[in-house]
């Protein structure tokens, strides 16, 4: 958590090219947001970037109750779902 | 007699309030607001204290009846960009309405648009926490419900595209993963995709911004990876072609500026022939270019793009006569015949057996009938791009030695860089500042030698590289057995019998505008009226060319408009202080680059999907909106309009009210709160957005990993009260929007402890003793003294010091899981460019001065202008509904002063 905090908008530019990768990550299943950083190999904060805009634009959505660690996990949307 | 009685500038909870109270009194009001909707940030408010109530629910009445009301004009996306005093009292202001690109009566607010954009930014009105996208609508209650598409104008890498080729366009759709869309943006310019992805000199690149940073995207490879993908899997170009309109256009010539406009023309349902006089089509693409740098099977594909949408080609068929074509039922001719011949040396020995024109030798090279240079010493005599090939394949041709001979230096030689440098790595010498005087036999008439003049370099000359001149006595003999010559290319300009002008190049006439010769149904395109230039130009000239075509043929002017009428070239600087620093490439290594082969297959290898996607990742989006149309596809109502442009008006007003708010206090002001750094100190304006029904996550989230908080921290009085910010003022609302947010955390996050570190709590409104009571008796624990400073764990957590000032002043460590910041409000100096004539007067604090505020609130320095809410100070929201009223009272009061009788 100690590394460089990247630029906000530097990292939000990344989410269309991200997103691959992230659905790549979550078509094993839902992951929490630090699962989903260390299964693309990217900081956890830029993952929230990312996971949260897709989440927005219908791309992932939470199962529904956070786990005991305190973590939602986040599921891919198939397309046809998508609104 | 003014347009209007009042204008309010800014539509937040007080400039909707003075409106709607002086529309209700009868007034015309013209109320502007520079966001793409009313509602200021009271709208963005989780709820309001002590009532609790939800915010989004009393605004939205306020901000339907702001747009609605019969007596209120109100104008979002726009911006007041002056206001000056007539003589008469009244007001002139420059109205500026931001062009949204979006219809708004046609807009019905679906939002399609944005989930089909592909540029990424951070959401101002989430406060940073997520990404919204360049197509938008501010927020889910917006008024209106309206687009907005934020365009900061063209990016460099697509205005400086002569093809008119939207390449942030594709580079945005293939970062989302979406290549047949970017091959499919491509064509609405050209069908020469996959040869442009390998053949252009990318004058993209040179703009790229990027390229002041770690290096320029890599756009054209970026371009031949769509067309990979493309010809890889599809089966035709995969386009809708216009009914046929029962016209036809002759295209004699088929290089890239003849092949475009076909399938311009083809597309708009003309039919199209075109004529060539070569055995193969494509010109240039595949009678010059070599095939290591541009295969014929790529030449191919992107032909039968055209062939495949109805396009006749004719091969072997020169065209001489131009009134036979008309003869024949063609209702237009284009002349797209280039620059096929080649300019002499004029030197003696010129005719021998072995000196060979540069095009020639490469025109023969790719027919298969070239002559073998297997142990031969080759000349070739030029700088440019020709000569680069013509050395490159005498290399591949079996040369043992291959030198170019070149008049002036190195600088100067109008080959583009790559290729000089691709040429060097080929084995090809260079002999600089040498000019060829006579070409030398064995008596025979076989060439043995090139005999050459040294030169120096003098001043200047038209073209602004510095002239050779000869050394006398520097004569000497380079030997060799074969001589290309490559100095220049030529039209044929006279091959149409006179028929159509010509210039002393060779060059046809044609209005460089509308392309169209002195025969009007001639036009003529690329490099037969330009002289030799480069692909990219001929495909842009082919474009224009069918345009033109297609409004002669229709019967509609061709001068008086513009055909690609880009928005302004973004300022590069701009962009790159968009950011602060940048840190990051995601580029990978790249295996494909050029490597040394010494045979006719392609040179360049195809990008991988992981690098194209890296490579496009890295674009900057200059221009914000990348123009990648996917807005205007997905639209259903056609509402999304590039075209647009701002507008400026000017108004008469009879009075002002300055409701232009207030800004929040940059938290990054106080660095050893760690906010921009840590990732899970927030703001308290972050805060609500996070407690808001139209949050950014699915709840109250850490933004560092998404956990669900378990200890929160507030730091109350940050930038306020706070003489080392230079802000000694208090806020007057940071301490009951925190006890707001306490209560609604506990009552969404149940088990979460909330502390709060403050200096004193200033409650004093109706009920807001009452409600920080509440809050204590909810389980927030309130702690006395200053946070000095905060530090980071490697999971996240935050260390804060303090001082616990009411338990004996001990020095204290508390770790928390996210930290807001309870940020304090400064003036909005945006005031300060509105008014000139007379200075709108700044209190010491340099928010907007009343100088009688305790008898007379709401007035100011200058006689007609008035201030509502926050702009005058701090004010909670209702003290600015007070105050906005007040305002709007003083107005009427001036109105009807100005209608009495002096």
């Amino acid at each position: 958590m100690t590394a460089v905090k990247r630029e906000i908008r530097e990292i939000v530019r990344e989410e269309p090219f991200m997103r691959g990768r992230i659905l790549a990550a979550l078509a094993e299943g839902p992951h929490t947001v630090p699962e989903i950083a260390e299964a693309i190999g990217r900081p956890a904060n830029e993952a929230m970037y990312w996971v949260m805009g897709m989440r927005r634009y219908g791309w992932v959505r939470e199962v529904k109750e956070a786990a005991v660690d305190g973590y939602f996990r986040y599921q891919a949307v198939a397309r046809e779902q998508r609104s | 007699m003014t347009d209007y009685d009042a204008l309010v500038v800014g539509s937040g909870i007080a400039g909707m309030e003075s409106a709607l109270k002086l529309g209700d009194m009868g007034y015309k009001v013209l109320l502007v607001e520079k966001e793409a909707s009313v509602g200021g940030r009271m709208i963005l408010l989780s709820k309001v204290f002590p009532t609790l109530d939800c915010a989004s629910c009393i605004s939205t009445p306020k901000m339907a009846a702001s747009i609605h009301h019969p007596n209120v004009t109100a104008l979002t996306y726009t911006e007041v960009d002056g206001i000056s005093r007539d003589g008469d009292g009244t007001f002139k202001a420059t109205i500026r309405r931001k062009p949204r690109f979006v219809d708004e009566a046609a807009c019905t607010g679906c939002q399609l648009c944005e989930t089909a954009c592909t540029v990424a930014v951070p959401d101002q009105f989430n406060a940073d926490m997520v990404a919204r996208r360049a197509a938008y609508i501010a927020f889910p209650q917006a008024v209106p419900k309206k687009a907005v598409l934020e365009r900061a104008g063209t990016s460099p890498c697509t205005y400086t595209c002569p093809a008119g080729i939207k390449a942030h366009g594709y580079v945005s759709l293939i970062r989302s993963g979406e290549y047949e869309k970017a091959f499919q943006l491509v064509l609405e310019a050209t069908p020469l995709v996959g040869t442009l992805g390998r053949a252009c000199y990318a004058p993209c690149e040179g703009e790229c911004t990027r390229g002041s940073l770690e290096g320029t995207l890599p756009i054209r490879r970026l371009k031949r990876f769509a067309a990979d993908r493309h010809y890889q899997a599809i089966d035709g170009p995969g386009v809708e072609v216009a009914p046929a309109n029962g016209k036809g256009v002759a295209v004699v010539g088929s290089g890239p500026a003849g092949l475009t406009a076909a399938w311009q023309l083809a597309r708009r349902g003309y039919r199209v022939k075109i004529f060539e006089a070569a055995p193969v089509a494509g010109g240039f693409l595949r009678l010059a270019i070599p095939a290591y740098r541009l295969p014929a099977e790529v030449v191919d594909q992107d032909i039968s793009n055209v062939t495949g949408i109805g396009v006749e080609i004719a091969t072997d068929s020169p065209v001489t006569d131009l009134e036979a074509l008309r003869r024949d039922g063609f209702d237009a001719v284009l002349v797209a015949t280039g620059t096929p011949l080649s300019t002499s040396l004029n030197v003696p020995g010129e005719k021998l057996d072995g000196v060979v024109s540069g095009l020639q030798f490469l025109r023969a090279t790719r027919l298969g009938s070239a002559a073998d240079l297997t142990g031969k010493r080759v000349v070739v005599v030029g700088g440019g791009n020709v000569a680069m090939d013509a050395a490159r394949t005498a290399v591949r041709m079996g040369a043992t030695e291959t030198t170019i001979a070149y008049r002036r230096g190195r600088q100067e030689m109008p080959a583009h860089k790559t290729e000089v440098d691709d040429a060097e790595r080929d084995g090809v010498r260079f002999s600089f500042l040498m000019a060829p005087v006579e070409v030398v036999d064995d008596g025979s008439g076989k060439v043995t030698g090139l005999r050459c003049q040294r030169m120096a370099l003098g001043k200047p000359d038209a073209s602004g590289r510095r002239r050779p001149e000869p050394i006398k006595g520097s004569e000497f003999v380079l030997p060799c057995d074969t001589v290309l010559v490559a100095i220049g290319m030529a039209p044929e300009g006279s091959a149409f019998g006179g028929r159509c002008a010509s210039n002393a190049n060779g060059t046809l006439v044609a209005d460089p505008a509308t392309l169209q010769t002195g025969v009007p149904h001639v036009f003529a395109a690329g490099d037969v009226t330009t002289g030799a230039s480069d692909i990219t130009r001929a495909v842009g000239q082919g474009r224009r060319a069918a345009h033109m075509i297609d409004r002669w043929l229709r019967g509609e002017p061709l001068a008086g408009f513009e055909m690609d009428e880009a928005l302004p070239v973004v300022d590069k600087t701009k962009v790159l202080t968009r950011q602060v620093g940048y840190t990051h490439s995601t580029a990978p290594e790249s295996a494909s680059g050029s490597t040394v082969k010494r045979d006719f297959a392609e040179i360049e290898a195809p990008m991988t999907e992981a690098e194209a996607l890296a490579g496009s990742s890295d674009c900057l989006d200059c221009g914000v909106c990348s123009e990648c149309q996917e807005c205007v596809t997905a639209c259903p109502s056609d509402a999304i309009h590039l075209d647009m442009r701002e507008q400026i008006e000017e108004v008469s007003v009879g009075a002002v009210v300055v409701a232009t708010g207030y800004k929040l206090f940059a938290a990054d002001a106080k660095p050893e709160y760690g906010f921009g750094r840590y990732k899970n100190v927030i703001t308290g304006m972050q805060m609500d957005r996070l407690l808001a029904p139209t949050r950014p996550y699915n709840t109250v989230l850490r933004p560092g990993d998404g956990k669900v908080p378990e200890r929160i921290a507030f730091i109350l009085c940050t930038g306020s009260r706070d003489e080392t910010v230079g802000n000694p003022l208090c806020s007057r609302f940071c301490c009951m929007y925190s006890i707001k947010q306490n209560q609604l955390i506990m009552g969404a996050l149940p088990l979460a402890e909330v502390t709060v570190h403050y200096m004193d709590i200033r409650a004093p409104g109706k009920r807001y003793d009452e409600f920080y009571e509440s809050a204590k008796s909810m389980g927030a624990t309130y702690v006395k003294g200053r946070v000095a400073k905060i530090t980071e764990k490697d999971d996240g957590n935050l260390i804060l010091r303090y001082e616990d000032i009411e338990h004996g002043g001990a020095l204290v460590q508390a770790e928390y899981d996210m930290v807001v910041l309870a940020v304090g409000v400064q003036p909005n100096r945006e005031v300060d460019r509105l008014f000139s004539g007379d200075d709108l007067a700044l209190d010491v604090y340099d928010y907007v001065a009343e100088p009688n505020e305790d008898m007379d609130p709401g007035r100011t320095s200058i006689p007609g202008v008035f201030v509502a809410g926050a702009a005058s100070g701090a004010k909670d929201i209702t003290d600015s509904i007070l105050h906005a009223g007040a305002a709007a009272a003083q107005v009427a009061a001036h109105l009807e002063s100005l209608k009495v009788p002096a």
